[in-house]
């Protein structure tokens, strides 16, 4: 135990001193921010035109009455998230690599195994750093996204909406770290420097970008700019209505999205920051039943990256991918 | 055989045994052949749709898809360029002068009477001749399933304008060949090589449309683009400071237009213009490095 603290207390003096990935993780804070940013500037200028409507509205002498745009704080993340589920996950995946693969560089990787460690010890270290680095990382992000929100974007915060905040910020650090052990484990197999960052891009690829476009792509509402449904006249009832006829379709879409686990993150976080119109306001209890699955299908991809990282960063695997 | 034509061979040869580079290839071809399936998949379920709408009496709209053209089963392959076809050329630009640093070959080669512009123009034209192949075969497979899916052979005119998209792609990756290539030189580590171009590739795909009109990242993977924010006010002040930048949806707009979209408005003039000055940057990037640079050690 002692050492896989030692060697989890080297790996984060390491990145510490790492300016490559400590920019890496100034630019995602950035990107994140921005997103809030630009979400309140959106919603201003809706507000704007909504009081140019009633001016409209009461210079043409009609009196109706138009419900103003509703502010949901918490839905201005969206863009946020889901920079965190594309790019966080592209930097998730380089940390991990660079885990294995600056020991393989360096030549260290003889030097530490000479010493008398457990089998799971090694990788047992560079997992724990990487579950602290995540945590610390996604906490100090999730801060400075509230503070954007409630400076920039002038939002009030209630108590449970910090409750949800936490709740996405768990979610985040689950995934990223499955990203990063995903790495680390194909750093580990793989002799030559750069093949294991180019199959960890390949599985990015596809996880992060292909699968969830198939599935956005084969949703009839995405066939039309501003939704199949609005462009029929179609309301949200009916629409239901309409799409409990197409049950088989429906399902295989849902399976293909949901072989995706950036799916299964972003449907769970969604639900819990109200992104999702259909558990925006809704009580926690409520959110949980009907997301507990894809909560569960990411802490499944979570064991098994740790499994992963466990099994490929053992002395006797990685020192025969050793150059 | 002169040297220019040498180092292209040499680079053609080099490209296409790469194994790694050869897994995104077939991830890029097998999905431009998919595109016209899951085109396809998703027309019949629009149409499927429209008619229960109408049965239930819900619309007098007319459906939205009639006389739909044979292009638009090639909307998808739009985004797998912007996407797969981007990452591609990046990762086998960076990979051709990785290459030559860690073998140490381009000690050799500079030792003769070569200039390093000469020697990486040959390198990045046989680069571009290599994506140039590879988007003729994927457009041979895109009219071919596209084909299929419509159940007749597409026609001149159509298949005419595949070819021009294919031909805007290979100018939208070009940049990106030329980025890895000078990133490939420059970066002290091979990780700092691949991940600094792909880090500007998402600023320029995901991060600058946000920007301009507010649209949400995953958003742009959809080929049908969401409504943008009011060019008014804040996004009319960034939306002409970002939109020149935006490479991927100025190919995208571009692109659009091509494949005869109805929702495509505009003309393409600026969007290729764009699109070729990012080129020309790209590959001015990728020659004129020094001496000195090509033979820097990698620090891996």
């Amino acid at each position: 135990m002692t050492e896989t603290l030692t060697l989890a207390h080297k790996e984060l003096t390491d990145l510490r001193r790492n300016r490559f990935m400590v920019v890496l993780f100034a630019f995602l804070a950035v990107t994140v921010v921005l997103s809030v940013v630009v979400a309140s500037a959106d919603f201003r200028l809706k507000i704007a035109d909504y009081h140019h409507y009633l001016d409209a509205l009461a210079a043409s002498g009609n009196a109706a009455a138009v419900p103003a745009p509703q502010l949901f704080p918490l839905q201005m993340l969206r863009g946020g998230i889901e920079y965190l589920e594309i790019i966080g996950s592209l930097f998730a995946v380089v940390l991990g690599y660079s885990m294995i693969t600056k020991e393989k560089g360096r030549g260290t990787l003889q030097l530490i195994f000479s010493r008398p460690l457990g089998r799971y010890a090694f990788a047992g270290g560079k997992i724990l750093a990487l579950v602290l680095l995540w945590t610390a990382t996604v906490t100090g992000l999730f801060i400075v996204i509230t503070a954007t929100l409630l400076l920039v974007g002038n939002a009030p915060l209630q108590g449970g909406d910090y409750l949800r905040l936490a709740l996405a910020a768990a979610h985040t650090i689950a995934y990223l770290i499955i990203w990063s052990l995903l790495a680390m484990a194909l750093a580990s197999l793989t002799r030559r420097t750069g093949t294991g960052l180019i199959l960890a891009l390949v599985l990015w690829l596809i996880v992060v970008l292909i699968i969830p476009q198939i599935g956005d792509t084969m949703d009839p509402d995405n066939q039309i700019p501003g939704g199949l449904f609005a462009s029929l006249q179609v309301d949200a009832s009916h629409e239901q209505a309409v799409m409990a006829h197409f049950t088989g379709y429906e399902t295989t879409r849902d399976l293909i999205e949901q072989s995706s686990v950036t799916k299964q993150y972003e449907r769970a976080t969604f639900a819990y920051l109200g992104i999702k119109t259909e558990y925006n306001q809704q009580p926690l209890g409520f959110i949980w039943a009907g997301t507990f699955n894809n909560t569960l299908w990411l802490l499944a991809g979570l064991a098994l990256s740790v499994s992963a990282a466990l099994l490929a960063a053992t002395k006797k695997t990685i020192l025969r991918k050793a150059p | 055989m002169n040297r220019w034509t040498a180092i292209i061979i040499q680079e053609l040869l080099c490209t296409a045994r790469e194994r790694l580079p050869q897994l995104l290839l077939a991830v890029f071809v097998g999905m431009i052949a998919a595109s016209a399936f899951i085109g396809s998949s998703a027309r019949a379920s629009v149409a499927g749709v429209y008619r229960e709408v109408v049965r239930q009496g819900l619309t007098t709209a007319p459906n939205p898809f009639d006389a739909l053209s044979p292009l638009y089963y090639a909307r998808n392959t739009v985004i797998y360029i912007v996407l797969i076809g981007a990452l591609l050329a990046i990762v086998i630009g960076v990979r051709s002068t990785l290459r030559d640093r860690q073998a140490r070959t381009a000690d050799l080669i500079l030792s003769r009477d070569v200039r390093p512009s000469h020697y990486l123009g040959a390198k990045l034209t046989g680069l571009a001749l290599f994506i140039l192949a590879l988007l003729a075969v994927s457009a041979v497979i895109n009219i071919g399933c596209i084909s299929i899916v419509t159940g007749h052979a597409m026609s001149f005119d159509d298949g005419a304008r595949i070819a021009s998209l294919y031909a805007v792609a290979w100018l939208f990756m070009l940049p990106f060949v030329g980025l890895g290539m000078a990133s490939g030189i420059c970066s002290s580590s091979s990780t700092t090589a691949l991940l600094v171009p792909i880090v500007i590739w998402s600023v320029m795909i995901f991060i600058l449309p946000l920007l301009g009109t507010a649209a949400h990242p995953v958003s742009l993977l959809n080929p049908v683009a969401a409504p943008p924010a009011a060019q008014s006010g804040f996004f009319a002040v960034t939306s002409s400071l970002v939109a020149p930048l935006s490479l991927g949806e100025q190919f995208k707009h571009v692109s659009a237009l091509i494949l005869s979209d109805p929702q495509a408005t505009g003309t393409m003039t600026s969007g290729l213009l764009i699109i070729a000055a990012f080129a020309a940057a790209g590959c001015a990037a990728a020659t004129m490095t020094g001496r000195v640079r090509m033979r820097s050690e990698l620090h891996d």
